[in-house]
């Protein structure tokens, strides 16, 4: 034989191949979790849409596309140059959009953006999971943008696809099974939202420990300046303003002048606060507590200071200011749904003397502006000379002259803006009317203001609060007379009389009607069954605002002390900790309960016993085995007849496989009998110690 | 000098956890998980965790937001009830060795571990899945019981020394279902596998070294020159077997080959050159490819001496007797085959 060919004989290896697997390639992020996370970004970022540049949203969405062609394995990753070309574009982008520097928008659209490039570039599991964690973030940030329960049930399905691609993360990269991790991750959600519950309750609310950029959100709302076209652009606004619960019945809507704002000054056809006023001196005001209300608001986020309140106003709750103009003031500017208790005097005269500077701040008016205006008032004092007369006489000349109330008013020039909306136009919104008899009284040396807030409001049948929403704002006018105080006109009443009484719907025309949007809040509310069902989300709302939105510090106390009796550390103790493990125990019965043995057949149960107890001697039965064979067995090693044997055997397999035959329960007692036999003579027979 | 101190401390530590997990999981096979042997931690990413739930509640405080605060403590729980997920993805499991195949140094040995999740119960039972399992030196594998109920994994780790090998305490660790945690266990299975000297490759010597008095018989089989042809018997090579008959319909055959002067081979410790360990690889090698080309031969190791023979059972004594020479194994002279079970 000749020794040729040898050299190539390799050594008999065992089979290696799997143990090398995954040294060679790089970590892979399982697809399964990739393709949650695009979901996840998409439903992460959509809700921005309403809070961010469009252009912002745009670029995040392209990067998720991008990332689909490379799931896909269509696209490459991108090159390092376009990614540092992408990220400094869209950081140019985001300072030069109009966002202030500093703001929570600019940070919002920076961690929207840092969001959807890692996205693009990630590539191994640390990168999944930055994603991951800012994913988690920008679904909290987006509360400080809107707190609705709406947005805080979507959060929530957000949640659950982030959590969902978390959990891809650390399930073999080849398994690709989007739904069962969905639920998975639904369940996790699920089975924490107890605990959850125990610790939102009783986790202390502290007070902020830095000020921090607020959004400065363009919120349809009132404003701090305000041109008269301002107020009709909300009155196509059916966005929510504020809830009011009254103690006791609400007041009719027509007596509900919910005052926010006083404009003071008056330039170039703008309304607008003026220098602060200052806190007032202190509730110096006759105060009949038996006409007072108290009434509680729960106001959207307005981003500014200002809190809408009846008049007379005492605020009830800590830290609101009473301005000098008799409005409230919020500690600092409302970002989230903000509640507060005020009690409303109606019949109280404030203020009657006027102070010197304030008389001066009332009657300010810009000395050349809108002559004609100031001849026409001037005119009629003469003819009137009587304050309240001349206000009378105003309203008349409203009333009778072809004025017009509409939500489309001509646009006005900046100057000489209300001659030419008195004399020529004739046509405007409640600001219209407001400004110029406010104008006429300051020409006449009348202290006057203009007041801004909202009119009127639903009672929402269900939960009985009023709503007022942003087509409920409205302006009027205060003019000021020794001895009486302030006063309230209404000039809107003059030409429209059904938008107080009845509110905006009213007093539609109906082309302005017609340029309302269809499916708006405004022309839905008409029909009934719609109202109907929207009351009740409105009431749903209401409930969510009081007690989650509006869950702070106070009600937190109110809260514990009804459910503890006693707020001391011990029973707070007591009470997490209680909580804590009747949350931890459900879990625990949910993922342990199934692994107990199911209750078997009293045979199968009485077979598996002594299967164990022969284990313990030495005869355990083989996984494979029959239960007829291992009885064979056993029962030959005790040596046991053939023919006794098979009718045990029989026996068995009878009530194993046919439980319930007849005279099965006899049959058992038998077989028991039999069995007890056969394992004592195994046990301490003369064949028994050596198990085959 | 410090990086040494430091070591043997670490050192001192690491040998008193192994005592301390010898007694706390007595070694075992099978063995059972429980929340007696299983250990459950945050992974770092899990830390991570904790503080973007530290961010989000200073969110909360600094903006007033309920919702924010909500988010936060929504999180935590799910961190919380993740443990629970997470040790009961170990909880139950029933780990049993079932072979260790013999390898050669230097050679990744081949472990086969059985995983059985608890029999399902009424209703349907969880799936197990994310589970890793290595030796601490070795790649963890992935055990997936998501729709079986048992699993074979094989675990895979570099063999060093000849003799029989102790792979230690295996690992078995899950960070499902979010990574944040980490559940794992050590457990002894017993495992232990033979692992034969690296073979060195030489000439196969044309003839035997040993008693020349063997080297004239004649070797009625199993060389070049064909003689005769007879019906299969069980053991004869399946190279010789005559296929060509078989196809057409017949008994399976098989060509008889005669070779005269074929000599037995010795493999002998005393006439190979170098190291104990170089002579003994040589062997090795020489062991190897008289069994590929079907070769008798014999094996004197000392005083331990293999008859000559030919065959699968007669390779594997002689590669354990190569593997297990002069070493204080106490099973060395058992001589039972290296299945290492």
């Amino acid at each position: 034989m000749g020794a040729e060919g040898i050299a190539a004989v390799a050594p008999h290896a065992p089979a290696r191949d799997g143990a090398r697997r995954g040294r060679g390639i790089a970590y892979q992020i399982p697809r399964n979790s990739l393709a949650l996370l695009m979901v996840a970004q998409v439903a992460v970022v959509l809700p921005f849409l309403l809070h961010l540049a469009p252009w912002l949203i745009a670029v995040c969405l392209f990067c998720c596309c991008w990332r689909y062609g490379v799931y896909q394995g269509r696209w490459d990753y991108p090159s390092r140059l376009l990614k540092a070309l992408v990220v400094v574009a869209a950081v140019a982008g985001v300072a030069l959009s109009n966002v202030p520097g500093f703001s929570l928008e600019a940070a919002a659209s920076l961690l929207n953006l840092a969001f959807a490039l890692k996205l693009i570039e990630m590539k191994n599991r640390r990168d999944a999971y930055v994603v991951i964690f800012l994913g988690y973030f920008l679904i909290a940030t987006l509360f400080l943008f809107d707190q609705s329960m709406l947005q805080a049930g979507y959060q929530l399905f957000a949640i659950v696809v982030v959590t969902a691609a978390m959990v891809g993360m650390n399930q073999l990269a080849t398994r690709v099974r989007p739904f069962s991790n969905l639920r998975l991750a639904g369940a996790l959600i699920l089975q924490a939202l107890p605990l959850t519950v125990v610790v939102f309750l009783f986790f202390p609310r502290l007070a902020p420990l830095w000020s921090v950029p607020l959004p400065n959100a363009s919120v349809t709302g009132l404003r701090e300046e305000m041109t008269p076209g301002d107020v009709a652009e909300l009155g196509r606004s059916d966005a929510l303003a504020f809830r009011a619960v009254f103690t006791g019945a609400p007041p009719a809507p027509r007596e509900l002048y919910w005052r926010a704002l006083v404009y003071s000054r008056f330039d170039s056809g703008t309304w607008s606060v003026g220098p602060d006023p200052g806190a007032a001196a202190g509730p110096d005001f006759d105060r009949d507590e038996t006409t007072a209300r108290s009434y509680e608001v729960l106001l959207e986020p307005t981003f500014a200071r200002w809190l809408v309140a009846l008049e007379t106003p005492l605020p009830e709750s800590p830290g609101i200011v009473l301005t000098r103009d008799w409005r409230l003031q919020a500690p600092d500017p409302v970002l989230a749904v903000y509640r507060y208790r005020a009690r409303a005097y109606s019949g109280a005269v404030p203020e009657p003397d006027l102070v010197r500077p304030m008389r001066a701040r009332e009657t300010a008016l810009p000395a050349e502006d809108n002559p004609r205006i100031r001849a026409f008032a001037v005119a009629l004092r003469e003819a009137t000379p009587d304050t309240r007369a001349f206000v009378d006489a105003l309203l008349t000349h409203i009333r009778s002259e072809p004025y017009f109330y509409t939500l489309n008013p001509p646009v006005l020039p900046r100057e000489h803006s209300i001659d030419r909306f008195w004399f020529e136009t004739r046509r405007g919104f409640c600001t219209h009317y407001a400004g110029a008899v406010v104008f006429m009284l300051r020409a006449v040396g009348v202290p006057a203001r203009l007041v801004g807030g909202y009119q009127g409001g639903e009672v929402n049948p269900i939960t009985g609060h009023v709503v007022v929403r942003q087509y409920d704002a409205h302006a009027w006018v205060e003019y000021w007379q020794p001895g009486a105080g302030w006063i309230r006109v209404d000039p809107t009443g003059a030409v429209a009389p059904a938008r107080i009484e009845q509110g905006l719907r009213a007093a539609l025309s109906a082309e302005d009607r017609a340029s309302l949007p269809v499916l708006g809040g405004v022309r839905l509310r008409e029909s009934g069954m719609v109202r109907g069902l929207l009351d009740w989300v409105d009431s749903l709302d209401h409930r969510w605002n009081l007690w989650v939105v509006g869950y702070d510090g106070q009600l937190q106390a109110d809260v514990l002390k009804r459910l503890l009796g006693e707020v001391t550390p011990l029973r707070i103790g007591i009470a997490v900790a209680t909580g804590g493990a009747l949350s931890g125990a459900v879990v625990a019965l949910i993922l342990f309960w199934r692994r107990r043995p199911p209750s078997r057949h009293p045979v199968e149960r009485m077979f598996a016993g002594f299967c164990a107890r022969m284990a313990r001697l030495g005869w355990a039965r083989r996984p494979d085995e029959p239960p007829g064979s291992y009885l064979d067995r056993v029962a030959a090693a005790a040596g046991q007849s053939a023919d006794a044997r098979a009718r045990t055997i029989a026996r068995l397999n009878g009530l194993l496989y046919n439980p319930a035959a007849p005279g099965g329960r006899a049959e058992l007692r038998q077989l028991r009998g039999e069995l007890r036999r056969l394992q004592f003579r195994l046990a301490f027979g003369p064949s028994s110690g050596v198990p085959g | 000098m410090a990086a040494a101190l430091g070591e043997r401390v670490f050192a001192l530590l690491g040998s008193r956890f192994w005592r301390w997990l010898d007694r706390r999981i007595p070694p075992s096979s099978p063995i059972v998980l429980s929340q007696r042997n299983v250990f459950i931690f945050p992974t770092p990413t899990g830390f991570a965790f904790g503080g973007l739930i530290g961010l989000l509640i200073l969110g909360g405080i600094n903006y007033q937001s309920s919702l924010v605060y909500a988010v936060a403590f929504l999180l935590g729980s799910m961190f919380l009830v993740t443990i629970l997920y997470t040790f009961r993805n170990l909880s139950g499991l029933r780990l049993e060795l079932v072979g260790a195949r013999p390898g050669f140094v230097g050679e990744d040995l081949e472990f086969t571990v059985r995983v059985t999740r608890p029999a399902a119960g009424s209703g349907r039972a969880r799936g197990r899945e994310g589970i890793q399992l290595g030796w601490p030196r070795g790649i963890m594998q992935w055990a997936e019981l998501y729709e079986r109920e048992a699993a074979t994994v094989r675990v895979y780790l570099a063999a060093s020394r000849r003799g029989f090998f102790h792979p230690g305490r295996l690992l078995i660790e899950t960070y499902y279902p979010l990574g944040l945690l980490r559940a794992w266990t050590w457990v002894d299975l017993g495992a232990r596998a033979l692992v034969y000297p690296r073979p060195l490759f030489d000439e196969l010597p044309q003839t035997s070294s040993g008693r020349r008095d063997e080297g004239e018989l004649i070797d009625p089989q199993g060389s070049e020159d064909f003689s005769d042809i007879r019906a299969y018997r069980a053991g004869d090579p399946v190279r010789h077997i005559l296929w060509r008959s078989f196809a057409r319909g017949g008994e399976l055959a098989v060509k008889r080959y005669a070779s005269y002067l074929e000599p037995r081979l010795w493999l002998d410790l005393e006439a190979t050159r170098g190291s104990l360990e170089e002579r003994l690889s040589r062997l090795t090698g020489l062991a190897l490819q008289a069994a590929r080309l079907d070769r008798e031969f014999g094996l004197r190791l000392g005083a331990l001496t293999v008859p000559p023979a030919r065959g699968e059972a007669h390779l594997e004594r002689v590669l354990r007797a190569l593997a297990l020479h002069g070493l204080p194994d106490a099973d060395a002279s058992t001589g039972e085959a290296g299945r290492g079970r």
